[in-house]
């Protein structure tokens, strides 16, 4: 009976002692895993940062402007002007409705041989 | 003997039988055991309790390691460009006590770093100290290099670099950071005394946590504020130039520039001669700008009304002073020509009229004898006399004898196109029913009306006519003054500071602005030093740059300006 038992306890804890180092050096291993994932973040967000910076340099005016200044002559850039502006309100509207007593006259003249339009580019040569 | 035999019978005489005198024994030893196993885990527990109360020195030369990696809130400008933002970067270590072969460390840190010297590095590594800094702030190439040369006791701390990618433009409105990542000047100092220096205190202050501040400024407009102004000082051979540019509805400040300035990425620079910040921490004698304010005083207090004449004939003695014009007319002036023309003579008088206690008074409603208010360090108490004796008032109403901010009479001139109303300046993003907290009532309306008509009457016909025909179509108008600088006690005529404050549109006025040239020249071909020529000149070009940026699109209208023209002068 004791015998059994001892065997059993002994039994138990070899099973126990390889279960402990198995759970021990699994855990060593996720947390190297989780070392090792957490400076590839810390790397990443260093060169995020970097990027994020570079972008942020390449995007000022500061860098824009002499990029203008340099290439002036080839684009044929000139600085806007206070008269190059303009706003909706100063162009004519559309008429409401198209002239139809005008364009009746016209495909009249047109069917019956004349071509009003033709005349005036005559006229004026 | 019988007493002995006595003794012997009351004691009998008993043995002990061998199994259990050697039960005996053993019990003893097991007693032995137990006291010797009870010590060896009293040892034990007491090596433990020992482990645990120790305390681990995580601090780096006495600092927090959480205060050396904290980060800063990247700070943005209006429209989310970014001004400065933090990098992540690579710092060498070592820990002194686990180097092994200090001259092997010693020579392969120097095959990376060559800039550092062997002998030196030798001293660093060498002894028991458990942290050393080797250098701050690589690069990630450099890190790997010194990784793979494989010396135990060397380490890299990844630190937060601040970094601004506009150099120099705004410096003087970002300020700087020290190695520790603590501001040392302008809003990084200012954002530091409001809260992240408590966050860094606590450890909160780490990775992207950290929202960003949005400050008022539009990076477009400092940037041709900056672009113009440094032109400027090239144009007209000045000294130095600044400016400084304001929303006047929410106070916002939308470009603040002040030449020399110098690159917050290298702050070292920031500590160069001249290289302060003018429109903060400078005061200056303001010059014919004041007449602005003596002119809206006076008519606001109904003592002057805008139809007035004033003799400007003659000089005004006081003493053994003569003060006179500079552009004489010497006659008769109405109250818009005194403006027009800058007639001190005429301001005197106009001043006069109005009374001096009055005039003082008027100066601290409008702050003029406060420091300004902008969130920024640096600043200087003003030069205002506590009362006005005959002569002080009579320079001060031309602006001379009183030194004050040009942030002052920023405000002013927002509060006069702004129906009276002045708004606390601001560098961080603000609404505008923020700011209506801040609102005061400094002269009413109809006198802002009148003084509309007057800024604008100065760029149509007066001194202003430079930056007018520059900005034109976009309906500014402002003041020009000329102070004369004290040369060796002196007022030197042929040394001046130059200024124009502005505000523009006028017809629906959004937007103040001053701009100082400090000792400009007259440009070749060109007409004079006077402030209309250099400042007025930079103002005008300013204009017609940001206008379009802000929205303000060009309008040459005549009845703009007609409308502006008060009904008593019809």
């Amino acid at each position: 009976m004791i015998r059994a038992l001892n065997i059993l306890l002994a039994v138990t804890s070899v099973c126990a002692l390889v279960g402990v180092y198995a759970l021990k050096y699994s855990v060593e291993d996720t947390a190297a895993q989780k070392s090792s994932l957490q400076r590839q973040i810390d790397r990443q967000q260093a060169d995020l940062s970097l990027l994020k910076a570079d972008w942020a340099f390449l995007n000022q005016p500061a860098n824009v402007a002499p990029v203008v200044t340099r290439h002036i002559a080839d684009l044929h850039l000139q600085p806007q002007t206070q008269d190059q502006f303009g706003t909706f309100s100063i162009l004519p509207m559309r008429l409401k409705a198209p002239d139809t007593n005008a364009l009746d006259s016209l495909f009249q003249s047109l069917n019956s041989g004349v071509d009003p339009i033709q005349q005036i580019i005559e006229e004026s040569n | 003997m019988v007493a002995l035999d006595a003794d012997a019978d009351s004691l009998p005489i008993a043995f002990e039988g061998a199994r259990k005198t050697r039960g005996g024994l053993t019990r003893a030893r097991i007693r032995w055991v137990i006291v010797v196993l009870t010590l060896m885990f009293l040892t034990v527990a007491g090596r433990l309790i020992q482990l645990g109360t120790v305390v681990q020195d995580t601090s780096i030369e006495g600092r927090a390691r959480d205060l050396i990696t904290a980060t800063r809130p990247a700070i943005l400008d209006r429209n989310g460009l970014e001004l400065a933002v933090d990098i992540r970067v690579p710092s060498l270590f070592a820990e002194p006590r686990s180097i092994i072969d200090v001259d092997e460390a010693a020579n392969g840190i120097h095959s990376v770093l060559p800039d550092l010297n062997v002998d030196w590095l030798r001293g660093k590594l060498a002894g028991d100290k458990g942290f050393v800094w080797i250098k701050r702030e690589l690069t990630p190439a450099i890190e790997d290099k010194i990784m793979a040369l494989g010396i135990p006791g060397l380490d890299f701390l990844t630190e937060s670099k601040r970094f601004y990618p506009g150099g120099n433009e705004a410096s003087h409105i970002l300020g700087a950071v020290n190695i520790d990542n603590q501001g040392i000047s302008g809003m990084e100092k200012a954002i530091d005394n409001d809260d992240v220096a408590l966050l860094q205190q606590v450890g909160l202050a780490r990775g992207n946590d950290l929202s960003p501040v949005y400050l008022s400024v539009d990076l477009r407009v400092q940037h041709v504020m900056h672009d113009v102004l440094a032109d400027a000082i090239t144009r007209y051979q000045a000294a130095d130039a600044s400016g400084i540019m304001m929303d006047i509805k929410t106070g916002e400040i939308l470009g603040l520039v002040s030449l020399p300035d110098y690159d917050p990425n290298d702050p070292v620079t920031a500590l160069q001669k001249d290289a302060f910040n003018r429109i903060t921490a400078g005061i200056y004698e303001l010059g014919s700008t004041m007449k602005s304010v003596t002119i809206a005083g006076a008519l606001d207090s109904g003592k002057v009304k805008i139809t007035d004449t004033f003799d400007a004939r003659f000089g005004v003695t006081f003493g053994r002073f003569t003060i006179t014009d500079f552009h004489g007319k010497n006659r008769i002036l109405t109250l818009p020509e005194v403006y027009k023309f800058s007639s001190n003579v005429g301001a005197i008088h106009i001043m006069q009229q109005w009374g001096k206690e009055n005039f003082r008074a008027f100066l601290h409603k409008m702050h003029f004898d406060e420091p300004e208010p902008l969130e920024l360090p640096e600043k200087r108490d003003p030069v205002v006399p506590k009362t006005f004796s005959d002569i002080v008032a009579a320079t001060s109403a031309f602006g001379h004898g009183l030194s004050v901010s040009p942030v002052a009479m920023l405000r002013a001139m927002g509060a006069f196109a702004n129906d009276g109303v002045m708004v606390k300046p601001t560098l961080y993003k603000t609404s505008e029913e923020d700011a209506a907290k801040t609102y005061e009532q400094v002269v009413s309306p109809a006198t802002s009306a009148e003084m509309r008509y007057l800024m604008r009457l100065n760029a149509t016909e007066g001194s202003g006519s430079r930056m007018n025909m520059l900005a034109n179509g976009y309906r500014a108008g402002g003041k020009t003054g000329t102070a004369e600088k004290v040369v060796k006690g002196r007022y030197d005529t042929g040394h001046v500071l130059a200024l124009f404050a502005s505000v523009f549109p006028l017809d629906k006025p959004r937007y103040a602005m001053m701009i100082l040239v400090d000792d400009p020249h007259t440009e070749p071909g060109q007409g004079g030093h006077t402030a209309g020529w250099n400042a007025g000149e930079a103002t005008g070009r300013i204009i017609s740059q940001v206008a379009p940026m802000l929205g303000i699109s060009p309008d040459f209208d005549p009845m703009l300006d007609q409308n502006l023209v008060p009904p008593q002068l019809h």
